[in-house]
C-alpha cells in the first residue's frame, strides 16, 4: 500500500515544547493557596498498626490536616483486585503509606510527617517466594487466597515421556533474575483540586487516566462524572505508572480540605511508591534430537509478586506463554507461579514477564547448540516459529510471523568475529601508545606492566512477544474524530502518550486518510472529561489497538464525507471520490474538485457534520485453566539482536560495543520513532543484563537513589544499528504491530550469550556483575586445573 | 540573605533562605519550570543549568552560592521562531521522547558546543554522560549533538 504520511519520518509536534522547556509535567503546575502533602510510610515489612497519634503533628503551626485509614471512605485500590490500601492499617511492605500530612509549605509537611507517631505490632515477615509458598507460612491476603500462591498457570502440551524419550541431548539449568525499578526520570507528582463545578480534578502523569479516575471515584465515593483526571506530560512510565501512587491521597485531601493539594515524590519516595519488575527463579530442562530439533521442554517459574497482586497474574501468565521462546516444541510442561511475599510489590514493567524468560530460553538454545556442535543461528533457524506453527498453548500462528526474515537479516552480522578475539591492552595506559619504558621487558614494575586481558565475543538473542492485554480480557480502544470547517481535524482518545510518541502516530493516521499533513491534525489525549476511554498505555498496544480505533473513527467520518461529496459532484459512487493534498474531488477529473474546507463548510450550511466515534477490540481468548491451551495473545511481535561485548578478565567488567537489532514491526508508521523505541529498549536491556539491581534487606530498599541504583549513561551504550522487517499484520493499522516492549527482550540474552562467547562462562543470574563474572572465571580456572 | 544574579540575561535581586537550593529558587520563585528535578542528588542532570559557562546541577547548589553569577536555564535558549541549533537537531533527529531529561540534555550539549565547535564522539559522550535518559537509549541524542558538531553552525 502506498502511503504519504504514514511511514514517513514526521517530526513529533510535542518535541518542540520539550526542547524549549515549556512542556508541563505535573510537578510544574501549581494553584494559589495549595497545600503540600507528604506521606508517612511504614519502615516495617509486615506489621499491624496499633495506633497513629497525630496530635503532635497537628500542633505544628501551618499543619492543616493529617489523614489516616479511618478518613478514607473506601480504603482500597488495585488493578486486578482492590487489595492495596490507600492508607494502611495492616502493613505488608516497607513503604506502605499510613498517613498523609497536609501543610502550608512542603518543609512544614515534611517536619510534621516526622511527628506522626505510629505504634506497630511487628509481625514475622517472609521474603523468599519458595518459603512463602509453603503451607505453614501464614497467607498475606487471606481474603484473596488461602496461601501465598496468588496464581499458578500450567501449560501441558504433548507427552513429556515421549518427548524425553526422543531427546538425544538434554540441558538443565536454573536461572534467576532480580528486582528492577522502572527509574523513569520524572518522580510521581499530582495536583488535585475541587473546581468551580464541585468536581474533583486531578492532574497527574499516568499511563491510564480513566483507570485513575475510577479508583479515585471509588475511594472517595464519587461518580465517574464528578472526577476529572487530566494527564500532564508523562516523564517515562515503562509500566511503573499503571498502579495508583499518590493520586487518591491527594484527591482525598483536596476533597476534605477544599483546598488544592500538591504532592511530589522525592526519588527515594518514588522507589517505594511504584511496582517493581518481578524477580523470577526459572528451572529449565530442554531436550533436542541430534539433528537439532527441540522435542521437549519443562520449566518451573516462580515469580515474587511482593506485597500486593498488582498485575502479577497477567505477568506470570505471560512468562508461561512465552517460556518456550519463539520455537516449536511438541512436548511442553510449564508451571508458573506468582507468590506473595513482604517484598516491594511487583507489577508491570516493559517486557511484562517475557523479559525474564528470555534469559532462560535463549541460554538454553546456546547450551543445546554447543552440545550438538551446531551454530546458535542454526539451532534457532531449525526450530523457529513460522506461519502455521503451533505454540505451547496450542495456538496456530497465522499471518505475520517473520522471525525467519529477522534472522536472515541479522545473519551477516554473526559471521565476523565469531571466535573470541583476544585483545591485549596495557594496564594503566588505556588505549594510548605505550611509552618507551613500557615497551621494554617487564622487569622493574610487574604490576604496572602486567597485561590486562580483554576478550571480545558476540551473542545472538531472539524473542517473541504477544501484544495486548491478552487472555480474553476486553482490550478496547476508542477514538472520536471531528473534521473542522476549514478542513483540518481533531482526534480525541484516552490513550496517554507516555513519551513514546503515540500522539504523532494518530496524527499521521488521520492525515493519511484525509489527504492532509500531520500538522493539520490536533491530537488531544488522556483527559477523562473530554476523551473516550482507550485502555492503558501498556502491553505494546497503543499503536496497534488505539491506532485501529483512530483509523476506524476517521474512516467512519470520511465515509460520510465521501458520500456527501459524491452527491455534490453527481458522482454515482463514493468510491469515485478522492481526498488529496487538502482537496476533495472526483478521481481523474480535475474539473470536479474543490478545497476540502469548502466542501466541509458547504456541508455545515446544510446541517451535515463529519464527526465520528469508534472502538476497536483486540482478539484473544482465555486459556484453559488446567492445560494452558488457548490463543492468549494476538498479534505476536518477533525480533533478534546481535551483541558484541568486551569482557575484562581482570576486573570482570563488560562493555557492550555494538548491538545490531532486527525487529518485526508489521509496518513502521514512523521509522524515526521505531528506531527510538529500539535504541531505548536495547539500552534498558543492557541495564537489566549488566547493571541494575534493587538491593533489598528484609524488604527495605538499600539503594533507593540513582547514585546506588545504576542505570545506563551515555557512556554505557554501544553503537546501535536498528533494522526492521515489514511483513504487514493484516489486523493492524496499515499493517502495523507494536514494538515498545519487544525492543528490549533480545538484548538481554544477546549480551549474556556474548559474554559466554567471549570468556566461556555462562552467567545464569542477572545482572551479570563484574563480581559474578570474576567468580565464574575463577571456577572455570579451577575446573581446568 | 540578599543575593543578586542574572538569569537568562535578566537581573534578579532576591532575599533567600541560606538553605534554599538554586533549583527551588528558579522554579518556585522565578517560575522557570523548565529546570526539572529527577533525583535531588546530582546524579540525573535533569536540573542542569549553565552558570558562568559551566554546566551545574542546580539541585546541588544553594541559591546563595550563585550570588553574582550569570545563569542560563532552558528558557534562555532559543524559541519557536529561532531555535538553537541543538534544539532544532534534537527535534529533527528524534532525540526527544518523554522530554523530562531534554532541557538538561540541551543545555549540556549547548555548553559543550560553545566551548568546542567540533567535539569528537568521545568528547560528546563524556559531556552528555552527566544527564540520564531512560527513554531514548541516548542513541539519537548523541546523533543530534554530533550533527550539530559536524555542521558547526552554533
Amino acid at each position: 500500500m502506498n502511503t504519504r504520511v504514514v511511514g514517513s519520518r514526521v517530526v513529533r509536534e510535542d518535541a518542540w515544547g520539550k526542547v524549549f522547556g515549556q512542556t508541563k509535567f505535573p510537578a510544574d503546575v501549581n494553584l494559589p493557596d495549595q497545600l503540600y502533602g507528604v506521606v508517612v510510610r511504614s519502615p516495617h515489612p509486615h506489621a499491624r498498626v496499633r495506633s497513629v497519634v497525630i496530635e503532635q503533628a497537628m500542633g505544628l503551626p501551618g499543619v492543616v490536616t493529617v489523614l489516616t485509614a479511618k478518613d478514607v471512605p473506601s480504603n482500597s485500590h488495585g488493578v486486578l483486585f482492590r487489595d492495596q490500601p490507600v492508607l494502611a492499617e495492616y502493613i505488608r511492605m516497607v513503604g506502605d503509606p499510613i498517613a498523609v500530612v497536609g501543610a502550608e509549605t512542603l518543609e512544614l509537611a515534611r517536619a510534621a510527617a516526622n511527628l506522626v507517631v505510629v505504634d506497630y505490632e511487628v509481625l514475622p515477615a517472609v521474603f523468599d517466594p519458595e518459603e512463602a509458598m509453603t503451607p505453614d507460612v501464614l497467607p498475606l491476603h487471606p481474603a484473596l487466597r488461602p496461601t501465598n500462591v496468588l496464581y499458578h498457570m500450567p501449560i501441558r502440551r504433548g507427552s513429556m515421556v515421549e518427548g524425553w524419550a526422543r531427546a538425544d541431548v538434554v540441558v538443565e539449568q536454573e536461572y534467576s533474575t532480580q528486582h528492577v525499578d522502572h527509574a523513569f526520570l520524572q518522580p510521581e507528582a499530582v495536583l488535585a483540586h475541587v473546581d468551580e463545578r464541585g468536581h474533583m480534578v486531578v492532574q497527574t502523569a499516568t499511563q491510564y487516566a480513566h483507570y485513575d479516575r475510577g479508583e479515585i471515584a471509588q475511594a472517595l465515593g464519587l461518580r465517574f462524572s464528578q472526577v476529572q483526571v487530566k494527564t500532564m506530560a508523562v516523564g517515562g512510565a515503562f509500566g511503573g505508572r499503571e498502579d495508583i501512587s499518590l493520586q487518591i491521597m491527594a484527591a482525598l485531601m483536596a476533597w476534605t480540605t477544599l483546598r488544592p493539594v500538591k504532592m511530589e515524590n522525592t526519588r527515594e519516595e518514588s522507589f517505594y511508591s511504584h511496582s517493581k519488575r518481578h524477580p523470577m527463579k526459572m528451572h529449565y530442562k530442554t531436550g533436542a534430537t541430534k539433528d537439532g530439533k527441540l522435542v521437549a521442554m519443562e520449566a518451573r517459574i516462580v515469580g515474587d509478586a511482593g506485597a500486593y497482586a498488582s498485575w502479577s497474574i497477567n505477568v506470570l501468565r505471560k512468562s508461561a506463554v512465552h517460556a518456550t521462546g519463539p520455537y516449536e516444541i511438541p512436548n511442553v510442561s510449564v508451571d508458573s507461579y506468582a507468590v506473595f511475599t513482604n517484598n516491594p510489590f511487583s507489577g508491570a514493567m516493559r517486557g511484562f514477564g517475557a523479559a525474564q524468560t528470555v534469559l532462560a530460553y535463549e541460554s538454553q538454545m546456546d547450551l543445546l547448540a554447543k552440545a550438538l556442535g551446531i551454530s546458535p543461528l542454526e539451532i534457532r533457524q531449525r526450530n523457529m516459529f513460522k506461519v502455521g506453527s503451533t505454540t505451547a498453548t496450542g495456538q496456530v500462528l497465522t499471518g505475520s510471523v517473520p522471525l525467519d526474515q529477522c534472522l536472515e537479516k541479522i545473519s551477516p552480522y554473526l559471521q565476523s568475529g565469531v571466535d573470541s578475539e583476544l585483545v591485549q591492552l596495557k594496564l594503566n595506559i588505556g588505549e594510548s601508545t605505550p611509552t618507551e619504558a613500557e615497551q621494554g621487558t617487564p622487569t622493574v614494575n610487574s604490576r604496572k606492566l602486567s597485561h590486562r586481558m580483554k576478550r571480545r565475543g558476540i551473542g545472538l538473542g531472539c524473542a517473541w512477544y504477544g501484544t495486548g492485554y491478552g487472555n480474553g480480557f476486553p482490550d478496547v480502544s476508542s477514538a472520536f474524530v471531528e473534521i473542522h470547517d476549514d478542513g483540518s481535524a481533531t482526534v480525541l482518545t484516552g490513550a496517554v502518550d507516555v513519551g513514546q510518541g503515540s500522539n504523532s502516530i494518530y496524527a499521521q493516521i488521520v492525515a493519511e486518510e484525509l489527504g492532509l499533513q500531520s500538522e493539520d491534525i490536533c491530537v488531544y489525549t488522556g483527559d477523562t472529561d473530554a476523551t473516550p476511554d482507550s485502555g492503558t498505555t501498556a502491553a505494546t498496544r497503543q499503536t496497534y489497538n488505539t491506532g485501529n480505533a483512530v483509523l476506524k473513527a476517521v474512516r467512519q467520518a470520511k465515509v460520510r464525507l465521501l458520500d456527501y461529496a459524491a452527491h455534490k459532484f453527481s458522482c454515482p459512487t463514493a468510491e469515485g471520490i478522492e481526498l488529496e493534498a487538502g482537496f476533495i474531488g472526483v478521481k481523474g477529473d480535475p474539473s470536479r474538485r474543490m478545497p476540502l474546507e469548502d466542501m466541509v463548510f458547504q456541508a455545515r450550511l446544510q446541517g451535515e457534520r463529519f464527526i465520528s466515534a469508534e472502538s476497536s477490540t483486540a482478539l484473544s481468548t482465555p486459556v484453559d485453566l488446567e492445560t494452558g491451551q488457548g490463543a492468549p495473545y494476538w498479534p505476536y511481535a518477533f525480533g533478534c539482536q546481535m551483541a558484541e561485548v568486551e569482557v575484562d578478565t581482570e576486573t570482570g567488567l563488560v562493555r557492550v560495543l555494538r548491538v545490531v537489532a532486527v525487529h518485526d514491526v508489521g509496518k513502521a508508521l514512523n521509522p524515526t520513532q521505531v528506531e527510538g523505541q529500539i535504541a531505548g529498549g536495547v539500552t534498558q536491556g543492557i541495564g537489566y543484563a549488566l547493571l541494575e539491581e534493587l538491593e533489598l534487606h528484609e524488604g527495605k530498599i538499600k539503594n533507593p537513589a540513582f547514585s546506588s541504583y545504576l542505570i545506563p549513561t551515555a557512556l554505557d551504550v554501544p553503537n546501535i544499528e536498528a533494522f526492521f522487517v515489514e511483513d504487514p499484520e493484516c489486523t493492524g493499522p496499515f499493517g502495523a504491530k507494536g514494538l515498545g516492549e519487544p525492543a528490549m527482550l533480545p538484548t538481554i540474552s544477546a549480551v549474556i550469550n556474548a559474554i559466554n562467547n567471549a570468556v566461556g562462562v555462562r552467567i545464569t543470574s542477572l545482572p551479570a556483575t563484574p563480581e559474578k563474572i570474576l567468580a565464574a572465571l575463577a571456577d572455570k580456572k579451577e575446573e581446568l586445573g | 540573605m540578599d543575593i543578586k544574579f542574572v538569569v537568562n540575561k535578566k537581573p534578579y535581586t532576591l532575599n533567600v533562605d541560606p538553605r534554599e537550593r538554586l533549583i527551588d529558587v528558579l522554579r518556585n520563585r522565578i517560575g522557570l519550570m523548565g529546570t526539572k528535578e529527577g533525583c535531588g542528588e546530582g546524579e540525573c542532570g535533569a536540573c542542569t543549568v549553565i552558570i558562568d559557562g559551566k554546566t551545574v546541577n542546580s539541585c546541588l547548589l544553594l541559591a546563595a552560592q550563585a550570588d553574582g553569577c550569570d545563569i542560563t536555564t532552558i528558557e534562555g535558549v532559543g524559541n519557536r521562531r529561532s531555535p538553537h541549533p541543538v534544539q532544532k537537531a534534537f527535534v529533527e533527529v528524534g532525540a526527544v521522547q518523554c522530554g523530562f531529561c531534554t532541557p538538561g540534555m540541551v543545555l549540556s550539549a549547548k555548553n559543550l558546543l560553545d566551548k568546542i565547535t567540533h567535539p569528537s564522539d568521545q568528547e560528546i559522550g563524556i559531556a552528555m554522560s552527566g544527564n540520564l535518559c531512560r527513554c531514548t537509549g541516548y542513541d539519537k541524542i548523541l546523533r543530534a549533538v554530533k550533527r550539530v558538531a559536524e555542521e558547526g553552525d552554533v
